[in-house]
């Protein structure tokens, strides 16, 4: 018999536990420019906004003191009616940006999860239409939808009259969200897909064995999958829905009056064309919390999710 | 413990590259518009917002003529879109720089010398020997020192299509109810009744003062009555179908875009159209003073001119405006070029104002509905809310989402404390 020796390095306990202590401690070194660049670009702005939303901040004193004046501008802009419209069109926003994006979202990973060549193709179309910048995407959907526009061509050639799209304050809100939905859709489309794409082929060789109809296909195998899927793309598409600033400024300017109004728009227009910027500031910080009290919901949900 | 252990050499070199990539973008994206800090003693920037080709013939023709008479001086033009000049600029006073000369909505110089941009240039002025030739109206004063200057005007008239009006027997209207008749004839016709813009902004705001001070609406007494009156007239005119529901989006230049198409009896627009109608129209057209009765007004709009609080050349800047728009030579090259009515007593009595057909309209409106822009009732540091409120409830009120009433009411609750000293 031949035994094969195997020298073991014969290294003291106490230099591992040294070189190990040292390989600890220049680990921190790499976060430096992470730090640096996050606190100079995402805290210290944040520190500046929260500054603003207590003073009052105009043109006059924009570049030097600001008096601080507490939770003023909060009231005033709830009081008067102004940020609690706001915050009432963008929850509208929000929720039809989320529901339409995710069921087209999953309707459409659904129908592309094969791989006939058409897929790619699709799949190709709709990655470019979420790349699409949003001030194009923007333009070229008020050209559709205008009065003479190719949407309102169609249905006149129905036999119906112009749809007011934009410019009725009961329907332009709608219509500029699910132009922005459309626009998040390819996004969770590329997601869901994936999710379907890993349940296992023993499942579905399993529910036809038994009979299911695609329908019940569908319910009983595909939705359960992709529950985790959903909860992190719900919440990130209403994190990302909160966000609806470019939309609304390049489709309806906040108009007809204030009908497209979202928190986002109202804070631009405060800031940069009425130069209020402590009642501007102090929208963006509601937008903020919003979307932190989100960020964290999401935060609790992976973390839920991993563990089990 | 060695980074390439970790990753691969191809994998470092597209680290590298994606990391450099990063860091020049970065370092790339934080450029101000160009031409901000020039320390060259013979360069001056100026900066404006003119997008329409004829303003830019005359922003160029100011360029190449300045340089031909200063030796070794180059003017450097500056484009920045309009709703973005304001904040860049006074984001620019922030880091202590600007440029030479800055071209800025005129309603705007109140704001703009409150948040630092611009020099005071009293000295200049009374030293400038054209200064008695200039409306007191067109010259910004803030604490007793002049701050901008305009060297034109621009207002509002009413376009209208003749081959339109011939057909159907219309005399271009002089009053109201003139006007809401021809708009009838011609809707019965098959043709748009009226083009003007309802967006809630300045732009709105700016069409909407007419018909509002035609109901009786003054600054001096605010009145929901004249608001609510001269809100649901306009209104009307959409319920009729005289003008298009979509005018709440519409800014100033898509209106006359639709009235360019030859189908549309009438339009509210500014004599700054006039040259790209003498070029492009395909039918016979005409102007007249809005038919606003004895209250009606219109404002005074246009861009002002003043100098920079950290120009590097003051008194390059303040030559180059002598010269240019302050000139009555210079103010009858925005005429020929633009159509813009001069401030200067000597340039508006030239002779091509009083011959030309549609320029002496505009004369007419400014001589006899004029009002300045912003209504100096209105305390300086709340021109901007006071703006911005007006368009939204003309917005509103055009577009359906308040009644013509409550639109009124909502403005009057948004301007009584911003009126009060």
């Amino acid at each position: 018999m031949t035994y094969l020796t195997i020298r073991v390095p014969n290294w003291p306990s106490s230099a591992l536990r040294r070189r190990g202590r040292r390989a600890a401690k220049s680990r921190w070194i790499y976060l430096v420019p992470a730090t640096v660049f996050l606190g100079a670009l995402a805290i210290f702005p944040l520190v500046q906004l929260a500054r603003l939303s207590v003073s009052d901040v105009q043109v006059q004193n924009l570049n030097s003191d600001w008096p601080f004046v507490g939770v003023r501008n909060f009231i005033d802009g709830f009081s008067s009616g102004v940020l609690s419209q706001s915050l009432a069109n963008t929850l509208v926003f929000v929720t039809i940006v989320t529901v339409v994006g995710l069921v087209g979202g999953i309707a459409a990973a659904v129908a592309l999860r094969g791989t006939a060549k058409i897929t790619g193709v699709l799949l190709a179309a709709m990655v470019f239409i979420w790349a699409l910048p949003p001030v194009v995407n923007g333009s070229v959907w008020k050209f559709l939808l205008a009065d003479d526009g190719l949407v309102n061509n169609v249905v006149n050639l129905a036999g119906l009259q112009s749809f007011p799209f934009l410019y009725d304050e009961r329907y332009a809100l709608i219509s500029v969200a699910v132009v922005n939905a459309w626009a998040v859709i390819p996004f969770n489309t590329l997601v869901f897909r994936a999710a379907v794409l890993n349940v296992p082929v023993e499942q579905f060789e399993a529910a036809q064995l038994d009979g299911a109809t695609p329908a019940q296909e569908f319910g009983n195998v595909i939705l359960p999958a992709l529950r985790p899927t959903t909860i992190v793309l719900a919440v990130l598409t209403i994190v990302y829905a909160f966000r609806s600033f470019d939309f609304v400024y390049v489709m309806t300017k906040g108009g007809p009056g204030t009908a497209t109004q979202t928190l986002p728009y109202l804070s631009y227009q405060q800031a940069f064309v009425g130069y209020d910027f402590s009642a501007g500031a102090a929208t963006a910080v509601v937008a903020v919390l919003f979307v932190l009290i989100l960020a964290g919901v999401y935060a609790r949900s992976v973390l839920k999710e991993e563990s089990e | 413990m060695h980074f390439s252990s970790f990753v691969s050499r191809r994998s470092q070199t597209v680290l590298s590259f994606t990391a450099l990539g990063v860091a020049s973008a970065l370092a790339l994206a934080g450029c101000a518009p160009a031409g901000g800090a020039d320390s060259d003693d013979n360069t001056i920037t100026v900066w404006h917002y003119y997008s329409l080709d004829n303003q830019n013939a005359m922003l160029d023709q100011y360029k190449s003529e300045f340089e031909a008479t200063n030796d070794g001086v180059t003017v450097e033009n500056v484009y920045v879109p309009q709703d973005q000049l304001n904040s860049k600029l006074i984001a620019a006073v922030g880091s202590g720089t600007g440029p030479d000369v800055v071209v800025f909505d005129g309603y705007s110089a109140t704001t703009l010398t409150s948040g630092g941009v611009l020099a005071a240039i009293t000295d200049e002025w009374s030293g400038f020997d054209g200064a008695d030739q200039i409306a007191e109206g067109a010259v910004t004063t803030v604490s007793g020192d002049v701050y901008s200057v305009q060297g034109y005007v621009n207002t509002l008239g009413l376009f209208y299509n003749k081959t339109i009006l011939d057909e159907l027997g219309i005399e271009p209207p002089t009053t109201v109810d003139q006007l809401e008749d021809g708009m009838a004839k011609a809707t019965a016709a098959g043709h748009q009744g009226i083009t003007l813009s309802g967006q809630p902004d300045v732009q709105g705001a700016f069409q909407a003062f007419p018909w509002l001070t035609e109901a009786g609406f003054d600054y001096a007494k605010p009145n929901a009555d004249a608001l609510s009156e001269g809100y649901a007239r306009v209104r009307g005119w959409i319920d009729n179908g005289y003008l298009s529901a979509q005018a709440p989006t519409w800014d100033q230049n898509v209106p006359f875009a639709e009235f360019m198409n030859g189908n549309t009896a009438f339009a509210e627009n500014g004599n700054w159209q006039l040259s790209s109608l003498e070029s492009d129209a395909t039918f016979d057209y005409g102007v007249v003073p809005l038919p606003v009765g004895t209250t009606g007004k219109v404002y005074l709009g246009g861009e002002a001119e003043g100098i920079g609080a950290f120009s590097k050349n003051p008194a390059l800047a303040w030559k180059y405006l002598e010269e240019t728009f302050l000139s009555k030579a210079g103010q009858l090259v925005a005429l020929d070029q633009v159509g813009s009515l001069p401030t200067r007593a000597d340039a508006s009595a030239d002779d091509s104002i009083s011959a030309d057909p549609y320029l002496s309209q505009f004369a007419e409106a400014i001589a006899t509905q004029g009002a300045p822009f912003p209504d100096t009732i209105i305390p300086p540091e709340n021109n901007e809310a006071v703006i911005n409120a007006n368009g939204q409830a003309w917005s509103a009120a055009l577009g359906g989402q308040t009644s013509p009433d409550q639109a009124a009411s909502d403005l009057i609750k948004v301007l009584e404390p911003l009126l009060q000293k």
